[in-house]
């Protein structure tokens, strides 16, 4: 792959008719330095705005007391705020409750998918029609599945209450129950990305030659060494993968079913600590304490980012 | 591979109860959605009086049209927007070398591990100091650098053939020429790709709207959905009705181009 370098590009200047550029490069000289910062100036402006000052900006906002009045004075408070969230009621249920829902994602949305994809790899081209279904809950927005599972389980009405009072069974309100709401939102979150967790392991699979495993086969081995000697191993990075992209979703992405089906509750036993945050910052409009938040949660994510790269790491070392 | 028979009864199995899992909650809202408010809660699928009042109750009870005008209107402004940034941007790094060039990819590359979360409170607090609070600004200027499109195209850009661009550069054709008269026309299979990825991010999108949208001037579908939801809790077949027409246009895209879009959300690893 050549660059096209300034120097090569006035040769071709040298050579050819005037170049049809904008007015702009025109008149900057169509080899001038300042070419590439146009083409990028745009994205650098808007990502300077909206994504790197912000992130510097939230910092700042966690040493002051502020309640987003612009009337009403920034007071500065140093780490107060840091203490105070981190001393909360709030906080620690928080980060237990993320805990609970990182845990319960690793074996459901990370581990289960694996032998299901393993058997849909090895129908091959028969396997389309389940995988176009398993698909479908990924097109879907998190409102629309939050909306959907709200009707299904309604306490008085719902399908779920019907189904299980034709089999005799008393379903109680689940998303009333504090000790139960959590998994409502935890099997929904996982009806949302398992079809999708699987079909990134098929792409994995993909890559396998089916060669090795009729070599194998020949050599007498059963199902199991397959899986265990070759796809297992082969699979590691695919596994990795989705495992922290998965954790990220759970943070992240579940803030919309516990918006609109608990928003939090019942007694703060839903709330994870991105929805902590946004009652910090936009229900009490407590903004310092709410940058606070972030800046925790921001450290967190730091820290799945370096276990990440040493997961990687050691992967690699395995290799040589 | 040829799995031994009792394994594959299991498997057959268990792939079916999972999609049958992910099938019957759909099912039961079209049904919903399609039951008079008499039926509405009975527990038959097929109501005996099959109708599409609800749909039309959705569209007199809420603003939903606004709504759909203002989700259509603003997905349209930024799948453009950030395709042709991208554009910009991805061609920058691909055909130029410049100083600081690396730290500089790193940076943009970078920001997609940035979660929204970390710069939402100045950015909300910026949104209401520009005045953009309830206004389509708000909605599309912020996500216009896409460090995914900017990633993805620049590959593309690097494996297109340089005698091409050597070529129409021998013809006198500047930078600006080049990269839309040769290399954008050739780039068709990534700017779909990237277009249905973008449509339905920003089509589903709810967390920032839900920040900066407060009438009907910006709300889009899914916070409309949230609002109906709260106002009007009773009315279940109307509700269906309304997730329905929120997720048409994605299952529509979805059935035009199946494989296309299965392997851009796959390779890309975007969950939805």
């Amino acid at each position: 792959m050549s660059m096209l370098s300034p120097s090569t590009g006035a040769t071709l200047n040298a050579v050819a008719p005037a170049r049809r550029d904008g007015w702009l490069v025109s008149r900057l000289g169509a080899d001038s330095a300042l070419v590439p910062w146009l083409y990028l100036a745009p994205t650098l402006i808007l990502l300077a705005l909206f994504t790197y000052w912000p992130l510097l900006q939230t910092a700042y906002l966690s040493l002051v007391d502020w309640n987003m009045n612009p009337s009403q004075p920034t007071q500065f408070v140093g780490a107060d705020n840091y203490g105070r969230v981190f001393g909360s009621t709030l906080f620690q249920t928080a980060l237990l409750n993320t805990v609970i829902y990182i845990g319960a994602s690793i074996p459901l949305k990370v581990l289960l998918p694996i032998p299901v994809a393993v058997f849909l790899w090895s129908l091959g081209t028969r396997g389309h029609f389940y995988r176009a279904i398993l698909f479908l809950p990924t097109l879907i927005s998190f409102v629309v599945v939050g909306v959907a599972f709200l009707w299904i389980l309604n306490p008085i009405f719902g399908y779920a209450k019907q189904f299980f009072a034709l089999a005799g069974y008393r379903l109680p309100n689940l998303l009333a129950d504090p000790d139960a709401a959590i998994w409502v939102i935890i099997g929904i979150s996982t009806w949302k990305v398992l079809g999708f967790n699987m079909l990134i392991y098929l792409a994995g699979l993909a890559s396998i030659n089916r060669e090795y495993i009729e070599a194998m086969r020949m050599d007498g081995a059963g199902d199991l060494t397959i899986f265990r000697r070759l796809i297992w191993p082969l699979l590691t990075p695919t596994l990795m993968f989705v495992m922290i992209s998965t954790i990220i979703f759970t943070m992240q992405q579940v803030f919309t079913p516990i918006d609109l089906m608990t928003e939090g509750g019942p007694s703060n036993s839903t709330t994870n600590l991105f929805y902590m945050i946004y009652q910090y910052s936009f229900v009490t409009f407590d903004v310092g304490g709410g940058a606070a938040g972030t800046m925790m949660l921001f450290a967190l994510l730091m820290i799945l980012a370096l276990l990440q790269i040493r997961l990687f790491d050691r992967r690699a070392h395995y290799k040589q | 591979m040829q799995l031994s028979r009792p394994l594959q009864v299991v498997g057959h199995l268990v792939l079916l109860i999972i999609c049958l899992s992910i099938l019957a909650p759909m099912l039961i809202v079209v049904s919903t959605a399609i039951k008079l408010p008499n039926e509405v809660y009975a527990l038959s699928l097929w109501p005996d009086v099959p109708t599409l009042q609800n749909f039309a109750h959705l569209f007199e009870q809420t603003a939903f049209g606004r709504y759909t005008w203002n989700t259509a209107g603003t997905t349209a402004l930024r799948v453009a927007g950030q395709l042709a940034l991208g554009v910009l941007a991805a061609y920058a790094f691909a055909r130029f070398t410049f100083r600081f060039r690396d730290a500089i990819f790193a940076l943009v590359i970078g920001a997609m591990m940035i979660p929204q979360v970390l710069t939402m409170l100045p950015n909300y607090i910026l949104m209401a100091q520009l005045g953009w609070f309830d206004t389509w600004w708000a909605l599309v200027v912020p996500n216009l650098a896409t460090p995914i499109a900017i990633f993805l195209l620049r590959q593309h850009m690097m494996s297109f053939p340089s005698e091409l661009i050597d070529a129409a550069q021998m013809d006198g054709a500047g930078h600006w020429t080049t990269l839309w008269r040769v290399i954008v026309p050739n780039l068709g299979p990534a700017l779909s790709a990237l277009t249905i990825i973008i449509f339905i991010d920003s089509w589903n999108e709810y967390f920032w709207p839900l920040l900066v949208t407060e009438s009907e001037n910006s709300r889009t579908i899914q916070i409309g959905l949230r609002e109906f939801l709260q106002d009007d809790q009773d009315d279940y077949g109307a509700l269906m009705a309304g997730i329905i027409f929120a997720s048409v246009p994605a299952i529509a895209v979805f059935l035009f181009f199946q494989r296309r879009v299965m392997d851009t959300f796959v390779s890309s690893g975007l969950k939805g």
